[in-house]
């Protein structure tokens, strides 16, 4: 009798696992579209409301999560008895992304959330937005202060989806100290793959041991970097114009510069110039601000991190980003996450007071708040022109380098960045292509074949779900 | 369910007002009112079993044949195509992996508790200190413990490689090694299960009965002898408990693999939880359909393994 029970208590938990594993999340659907449409209500959508509150769902977490409540906060404050904004912390960038899909389907949809851009194709996918440029149109917004190369991303068709906010371009970091100890000049990082070795050799420090105490080089083998060193070379992540002039159908993993790019990494390592690092950036991070690797790549968005995490051990300067060849003309992509106002499921006024927060949140005194205390790069070019700005980029040259990359950076279809419904999923596909080459030994030509064929199925169904 | 109904003084309920030959009569209502009662009883249970166990059980199977739309809704049927997408080498992998995995968390994940165990019977001084220490990797969560871990074994602040440094070690690459990358998630995970198999073991040990064994060693079986069989036998039943759970564990792992390897590096350590996980949630797939495929996969390795465990392991075990 005992052993029964148990057998039965065991069995049911073993199936309530499996089952619980396989079916939580999955919603029941619900195609109504209540309310919703794309078209943006007047200021007037607010009058005799009252206050209006909206949910605002979002993933930025620590110093950044304060920042983002200050300016909730003085966002309330300005607009008492008008609009009140709740901040829903939802962990990170893809939870976000989980959430607002299981929300959509279950009516609980916030009215603005934050997407990072590899999920642009998708928000617009969804149909369950209102443009911010329906907006712009309706108020006759000036949008020229936004750095043109940001809203390019955030664009199709010359139509702008959603609101960049939080921005950041990758760079390269160097160890200042053991750049000067091992007579190279940290005012001249190096700039191409070749130059990076070259540093890394006489950067690479053992101990009587043998063992390394100290590697040239070290990043995480993090797909974001992929796509930079693409767009660095003016090259198109995917086809139909990076995605912009249709549906994308192939992401181009398997090219010349990339094979270039992983046979370069695989031999730095090979060589004992950089040590083996994963996909995880904290990882690498925390190798360079433990002096164990001297130079990095990192966002733009790290520098402040950094340099409180090397304060008294050592100096740490930037370069651009570097590129695979010496005449790769192009620039870096400027990710980052964007605010997009909801629609489905909306009324008039919830969706103008998601608007009138969007709008606060890129105003260029906003910006200068939010670059200073965070990092990210603003995206208003008059708040790089505020007092406030100014003395912070001051105090940190490091952040300089962006500005000017950014600045000398031209716009085409390849610094916009791919826009692919399974982006993230490509993502992910490149950080297995670059972890089978530089970890496992697979040849990086063969690495790279694999993923972007094992890609092609992802794409198309995803293709297939939109089309109807 | 044979014993007659009680009241509360302990008498038989139906002995109360019992009119004399009317049995017959009070008997049927009373039993229909006896079963209704205990089907209201177990109502909130099957209600939770229902909602939390046979219904998702049913949506894993009609989901399983669905298509989904980008926001995971199911759509048309795709018949036995996410099942067929299941036969390839890379599935295959997986498998094998859950299996190596499970394998090399249930061995040590209990022996080594059960080594410790033994000692820690003795009544030493300061042996509660050890038990709190050694207990103590139970109260982790699974997220906080492999952060942590993730730090002691970073290349660039490891103390780990350090000590290895001192006695003239080469660190190994810890999560970026395939095979090392493995050995570290199961390490993790063994460190984890440890303390609460270390309680239950330790339980086990201290409820041997000392007569039996001064019975055993008057009979001549003193040390090694002794433990392998008088201690052993008697503690079957907890250790049979660890092996189950710690099984449940292993096949359940992913807030580990997700963390410290995040299924890497080039999928060398992902599991099938880890696989359910990175098809339904993960990099904005929502795949429900194979998912599901692979979640009754899940459940068919899970009976299996129930079936193995309780029809050949637990003729060994030894109820008192």
């Amino acid at each position: 009798m005992r052993t029964t029970l148990r057998r039965v208590a065991v069995g049911l938990s073993l199936a309530a696992l499996t089952a619980t594993a396989a079916a939580c999340g999955s919603a029941t659907a619900n195609d109504d579209a209540a309310g919703g449409g794309t078209e943006a209500p007047a200021a007037s959508a607010l009058d005799g409301k009252g206050e209006v509150s909206i949910d605002f769902w979002h993933a930025m977490s620590g110093k950044n999560g304060e920042a983002l409540q200050q300016l909730t906060d003085q966002f309330n404050a300005k607009n008492k008895g008008r609009v009140k904004v709740n901040l829903q912390f939802k962990n990170t960038y893809d939870d976000t992304l989980s959430a607002y899909k299981a929300a959509l389907n279950s009516g609980q949809a916030p009215d603005v959330v934050q997407v990072y851009d590899i999920g642009t194709r998708f928000m617009i996918d969804s149909k369950s937005t209102v443009p911010v440029q329906s907006f712009v149109d309706v108020d006759k917004t000036d949008t020229s202060d936004i750095q043109p190369n940001i809203a390019g991303y955030y664009s199709v068709d010359g139509k702008l989806y959603s609101m960049p906010f939080n921005t950041s371009m990758p760079l390269l970091y160097i160890n200042k100290t053991a750049f000067t100890k091992a007579g190279l000049d940290p005012a001249n990082p190096p700039k191409t793959l070749d130059e990076i070795t070259e540093a890394a050799r006489k950067l690479t420090v053992k101990d009587a041991g043998g063992r390394v105490t100290q590697y040239g080089f070290g990043a995480a083998l993090y797909g974001w970097f992929l796509e930079q060193w693409t767009a660095a070379g003016n090259q198109e992540y995917c086809d139909q114009g990076n995605g912009r002039d249709g549906r994308g159908t192939t992401v181009k993993l398997a090219t010349d510069d990339h094979v270039k790019l992983l046979t370069w990494w695989k031999k730095m390592v090979d060589e004992g110039l950089a040590p083996k690092l994963d996909s995880n950036t904290t990882t690498a991070d925390n190798a360079f601000t433990a002096g164990t690797v001297a130079m990095t790549l990192e966002s733009t968005g790290s520098v402040g991190g950094f340099l409180t995490s090397t304060q008294g051990k050592f100096e740490i300067a930037t370069g651009n980003y570097p590129k695979i060849n010496a005449t790769d003309a192009g620039g870096p992509i400027i990710g980052g996450a964007s605010l997009w106002v909801v629609g489905k499921g909306k009324d008039d006024a919830h969706k103008r007071a998601a608007w009138e927060f969007v709008k606060f949140l890129s105003d260029k005194d906003v910006q200068a708040t939010w670059h200073t205390s965070t990092g990210y790069f603003p995206i208003s070019k008059g708040a790089l022109e505020t007092e406030v700005d100014k003395q912070w980029v001051a105090q940190r040259p490091q952040f300089q380098t962006a500005i000017t990359q950014l600045q000398n950076t031209p716009l085409s279809k390849a610094t916009q960045g791919c826009l692919l419904g399974a982006m993230p999923q490509a993502r992910k596909a490149a950080e297995q292509a670059m972890q089978a080459a530089v970890l496992s030994g697979t040849d990086p030509r063969t690495a790279l074949q694999q993923q972007e064929q094992a890609m092609a199925g992802p794409i198309k169904e995803y293709n297939q779900s939109v089309a109807g | 369910m044979t014993a007659p109904t009680l009241t509360a003084t302990g008498v038989p309920a139906g002995d109360v007002h019992r009119p004399p030959g009317g049995i017959r009569r009070t008997a049927r209502p009373a039993r229909a009112r006896e079963a209704a009662l205990g089907l209201l009883f177990t109502l909130p249970g099957l209600a939770g079993l229902g909602v939390f166990v046979i219904f998702p059980l049913f949506q894993a199977v009609y989901l399983s044949t669905r298509g989904n739309d980008i926001l995971g809704n199911p759509t048309r049927s795709v018949g036995l195509r996410h099942f067929h997408e299941l036969l390839t080498p890379a599935f295959g992998t997986v498998l094998w992996q859950t299996l190596v995995f499970t394998v090399l968390v249930v061995v040590p994940g209990v022996l080594l508790p059960l080594s410790l165990a033994a000692p820690m019977t003795q009544r030493l001084p300061g042996m509660r200190i050890f038990r709190t220490a050694f207990a103590l990797p139970f109260a982790y969560s699974v997220s906080a413990a492999s952060v942590v871990w993730l730090i002691m074994l970073n290349p660039g602040v490891s103390p780990v490689n350090w000590v290895l440094g001192l006695v003239g070690l080469p660190a190994p690459n810890w999560t970026t090694e395939p095979g090392w990358a493995m050995a570290t998630v199961v390490g993790v995970t063994v460190w984890m299960v440890s303390g609460f198999n270390l309680l239950v073991l330790a339980a086990g040990l201290a409820g041997v009965d000392e007569e039996v064994l001064e019975a055993a060693r008057i009979d001549g079986a003193t040390g090694p002898r002794q433990f392998v069989s008088i201690v052993l036998p008697l503690i079957s039943p907890s250790i049979f408990f660890a092996v189950v759970t710690t099984t449940l564990t292993a096949l359940q792992a992913l807030g580990q693999v997700q963390i410290m390897t995040d299924g890497g590096p080039n999928g060398h350590t992902r599991t099938l939880v880890y696989s359910i996980f990175d098809n339904a949630f993960h990099n904005n797939n929502s795949n429900f359909g194979l998912a599901s495929a692979q979640g009754l996969v899940l459940l068919v390795v899970g009976v299996l393994i129930a079936v193995v465990q309780f029809g050949v392991l637990e003729r060994r075990v030894h109820y008192r």
